[in-house]
């Protein structure tokens, strides 16, 4: 009972073993190195990305007994006992299960005493997006006069629920999710370091089925080892992981063009009996669906080395970009919507039959490169009426999924990494803020560039307005940081003016705002237009509650 | 206890036994309901409780430990479950309330004293918390820090039905154990043992889970579904306001009657477009009379999706029963309800 999960004993202990941050640690070091301390500091990042691993280590920082530095010592008793939780200086209140303004405000009393041991009291609040909105207010009176020796050290995955006014009082640093190259790798050095033996690739497979988070990638890799009984094959791991080999979803689409539901079914059978994940099966069904649609509107784009290059072609031939897209959407919901259904299976296999049903009149062939069971005929089914294809409750396009948090790691896939070369050749600033705006890298000066809107620009200057009521995030010292990623974006000097102004309404922030309102609109909207909803509020008066729709 | 133990759950006990020394602290429980997953966690909660384990690796059953667990009263172990399931027998996981079950923010700061506390007996801890997917958002949100770094000896046991319901952070902090739903012919077998006459039948009624097979076979309900696939099976003579009020009277568990319709229109469209029946295939000859219409099901399947998420609200349940049936009338004969949805 004694062992130690992976995530909680490789929690690195120093900055240095921070694997996958180094833009913000380096930041932070600089900072604590020439004692150029905030009063409070705000990380950001979802889940898994070392947050609070990079908050405690901030604490050593502060507290170490051989002064601030960015290199705490690790064995002084300051270090020690923040190491064990045992320090009596450092707070850690986790937001999700203290919301109550009591609570909160019971905390700050305390901050105005001076710290018992350590150099400062240290408040580390996860999640603090958690908080109530009094709780919130009641931060945000210490935020604004903090006593010297009081530090604050938030976190959150959810920066957007944070109000401004305290998102303002913090230095902002946002971590990055991590690679599936730096997983893999830091992967390595713990196997290595325990002594397990592994092969080299399972770790490639782990580093993506991690998402970006290190805890992810750690609690699988536990999990891994378990099923390995004590190492790591990359067979074991792509069985435990469900990962699903291509050539099964290339005889799901071969059956969908020839429009052979009995083939399809085979097919399906054959993801079932080996154990594979539908999950899996829908997300790389819908992702290689997504490579068929580039490959028909730009078919240079395949890579001549992506081994199914020859199959994504031939099926981008034998489909119609319309019914790739339909097959697309589809399988997306279907992958929403699989707890809906009354088990897995079926949830899976009325996917794929809703393909089929949707799949154009003349059945087609397709030539695939290996030897795939296609069926030489339809087979003998009930053809469905033709039917126009009807929309799906809420229209996600394929950017939509590229975004979302869990999406396949887009950036690995060839064509993506020739986006195009923006930076290699600066133009002249268009007036596009918002465009200019999420290609700077702007760090905490983001928040300023977030909430200005322009008001007039040349060649060589840009006027920038902000709300009063944000004129927080308008300091020199993000103006300074603005310009200079201006300077850095354009290859040249750009003038920089900020005004404060009453009016301000085409920020980027209060954009992004409005189309989450307006997408949320749109999910309430295709809720209340659903017919079986619709059935329900008129004749039961039911309602239904805005805030429990999501959009996709 | 090993008598009670569904036979089919025997590899994964091994496959836990056999990475004994790294069982993590949190554990997370999946696959599809009906298939024993409860079970499972409350025999390695035992089994972490018992202060005499057998050489076999399994609880003794009869020290200190063992039979406060099994009277449902060891001081070391808490259930954490949406409604007060005391009574929970084999078949627990079919019985639901018409009301939305959810475990809340509450149950679990009471949980945070409890892990706290130093343990009564030998040391260890065990919460279980089923199905975890239950969790409300607040509850989920004040659950992770407890779930990531809990005190020596706590283990956490969260079993789910629906795993990707589950918030991605709690999630993350669990290292997920899966259980297969087992072969058919086990299955079967331990079904016939249990008295079960068709057990082929049942399993094929429940997708292959025998816990919620043997439930189907012994439902008190089970002629009121022979009658109501009956009417639906007939939908020239379906008499929609007579069968919905004959359900109502019945006082069944709307989400219930959405499964078996669901399962119906399912087998109906599977039929159709790929030849396979996969729940009642003790109803074929019906099915294939509805089969040729298929694809005007499709958009009412989507529409059963949503009756299922809003089953546990407590909405008039004949209304909700006449609204399905009539869509499912409409559907047939190739008029999908409302607009600019499939
Ligand atoms: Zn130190
Ligand atoms: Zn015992």
């Amino acid at each position: 009972m004694a062992y130690q999960v992976l995530a909680r004993k490789w929690r690195p202990k120093n900055f240095a073993q921070l694997v996958g941050q180094e833009h913000v640690i380096r930041a932070i070091a600089n900072a604590f190195t020439s004692e150029r301390l905030h009063h409070a500091y705000l990380l950001t990042g979802t889940r898994g990305v070392g947050k609070t691993t990079i908050a405690r280590i901030m604490a050593k920082a502060l507290n170490c007994e051989t002064g601030i530095t960015a290199e705490p010592c690790g064995v002084c008793s300051a270090c020690t006992q923040i190491d064990s939780g045992r320090f009596v200086d450092l707070l850690e209140i986790d937001a999700a299960s203290n919301t109550g303004i009591d609570n909160i405000r019971e905390v700050l009393d305390n901050a105005q005493y001076a710290p018992t041991t350590g150099r400062f009291k240290v408040y580390i609040i996860d999640e603090v997006h958690m908080l109530s909105k009094s709780a919130f207010n009641a931060m945000l009176k210490t935020l604004e006069e903090p006593p010297g020796h009081v530090k604050f050290i938030l976190a959150t995955t959810d920066p957007q629920k944070v109000p401004i006014t305290v998102l303002s009082r913090c230095l902002q640093f946002s971590l990055r999710q991590m690679t599936p190259q730096q997983v893999a790798g830091h992967l390595h050095h713990v196997l290595t370091q325990e002594g397990i033996p592994f092969e080299p690739n399972s770790l490639n497979l782990l580093g993506h089925a991690a998402h970006g988070s290190m805890r992810d990638a750690l609690s699988l890799l536990d999990q891994a080892i378990a099923y390995g009984a004590g190492s790591v094959e990359e067979a074991g791991v792509r069985a435990m992981l469900g990962a699903v080999d291509q050539s099964y979803l290339f005889d799901i689409l071969a059956a969908l063009i020839a429009k052979d539901g009995a083939q399809l079914m085979v097919a399906a059978d054959s993801i079932a009996s080996r154990g594979l994940s539908y999950e899996a099966a829908l997300h790389e069904l819908a992702h290689l669906l997504h490579l068929v649609a580039v490959a028909q509107q730009v078919p240079g784009a395949i890579a001549d080395d992506l081994p199914a290059r020859d199959n994504i072609l031939s099926v981008a031939q034998a489909l119609s970009p319309e019914d790739t897209q339909l097959y697309y959407q589809i399988a997306l919901h279907g992958r929403r919507d699989l707890p809906l259904a009354p088990d897995e299976y079926a949830g899976f296999t009325m996917t794929l039959l809703r393909m089929l049903a949707f799949a154009p009149a003349q059945p087609g062939q397709v030539t695939l490169s290996q030897p795939t069971p296609v069926a030489a005929n339809p087979a003998p089914v009930a053809r469905p009426t033709a039917q126009p294809p009807q929309a799906t409750p809420v229209q996600v396009p394929p950017a939509a999924e590229a975004a979302a948090p869990d999406a396949p790691a887009e950036t690995n896939l060839p064509w993506a990494q020739e986006a195009p070369a923006e930076t290699s050749a600066p133009r002249d600033f268009d007036g596009n803020w918002r465009g200019l705006v999420s290609q700077l890298k702007l760090g905490a000066a983001g928040m300023l560039a977030q909430h200005a809107e322009v008001s007039a620009y040349d060649a060589d200057s840009i006027s920038l307005r902000v709300a009063a009521e944000h004129r927080a995030v308008a300091t020199r010292d993000y103006q300074e940081k603005l310009k200079d990623a201006l300077a850095a974006h354009f290859g040249k000097p750009v003038a920089l003016k900020v005004e404060i102004s009453e009016a301000v309404a085409d920020t980027p922030a209060a954009q992004n705002q409005r189309e989450r309102a307006a997408r949320q609109l749109e999910a309430e909207d295709s809720i209340q237009n659903d017919p079986t909803v619709q059935a329900l509020v008129r004749d039961f008066g039911a309602t239904v509650v805005p805030d429990s729709i999501k959009p996709l | 206890m090993t008598h009670s133990f569904y036979p089919w759950l025997a590899p994964s006990w091994k496959q836990l036994v056999r990475g004994w020394e790294r069982l993590p602290h949190a554990l997370l429980i999946t696959g599809e309901p009906g298939i024993g997953k409860r079970r499972l966690a409350e025999f390695l909660a035992q089994y972490l409780l018992c202060e005499a384990r057998k050489p076999d690796h399994t609880p003794c059953g009869e020290c200190d430990g063992c039979r406060w667990f099994l009277a449902g009263n060891h001081p070391d172990f808490r259930l954490l479950t949406p409604e007060d399931q005391s009574d929970a027998g084999e078949g627990e996981e079919a019985k639901t309330k018409r009301k939305l079950p959810l475990i809340k923010v509450e149950g679990i700061r009471e949980l945070v004293d409890f892990v706290n506390l130093t343990p009564h007996r030998g040391g260890s801890k065990v919460v279980l918390v089923e199905p975890a997917e239950a969790m409300n958002t607040s509850a989920a949100n004040a659950f992770l820090k407890m779930l990531e770094e809990p005190p020596q000896g706590v283990t956490f046991i969260l079993v789910s039905h629906h795993w990707r319901r589950l918030l991605p952070t709690i999630r993350s902090r669990c290292r997920v154990f899966p259980v297969p739903t087992p072969a058919a012919a086990v299955a079967a077998d331990w079904l016939a043992g249990h008295g079960v006459v068709n057990p082929v039948q049942h399993l094929a009624h429940t997708g292959g889970a025998p816990l919620a097979a043997l439930d189907d076979a012994r439902a008190e309900w089970l002629p009121l579904r022979t009658a109501f696939l009956g009417h639906i099976a007939n939908p020239a003579a379906l008499d929609v306001l007579g069968v919905a009020a004959e359900l109502e009277k019945a006082k069944l568990d709307t989400g219930l009657v959405v499964d078996w319709l669901q399962k119906w229109v399912h087998d109906l469209i599977a039929l159709g477009l790929s030849g396979r029946i996969r729940y009642y295939p003790d109803w074929r000859d019906d099915l294939a009379r509805l089969a040729s219409r298929a694809g005007n099901l499709l958009g009412f399947l989507d529409g059963l999706k949503e009756s299922r998420r809003l089953a546990h609200h407590p909405l008039n349940q004949r209304l909700v029963f006449e609204s399905l049936l009539f869509g499912y009338l409409e559907a047939l004969r190739g008029k999908p309800r409302g607009t600019g949805h499939g």
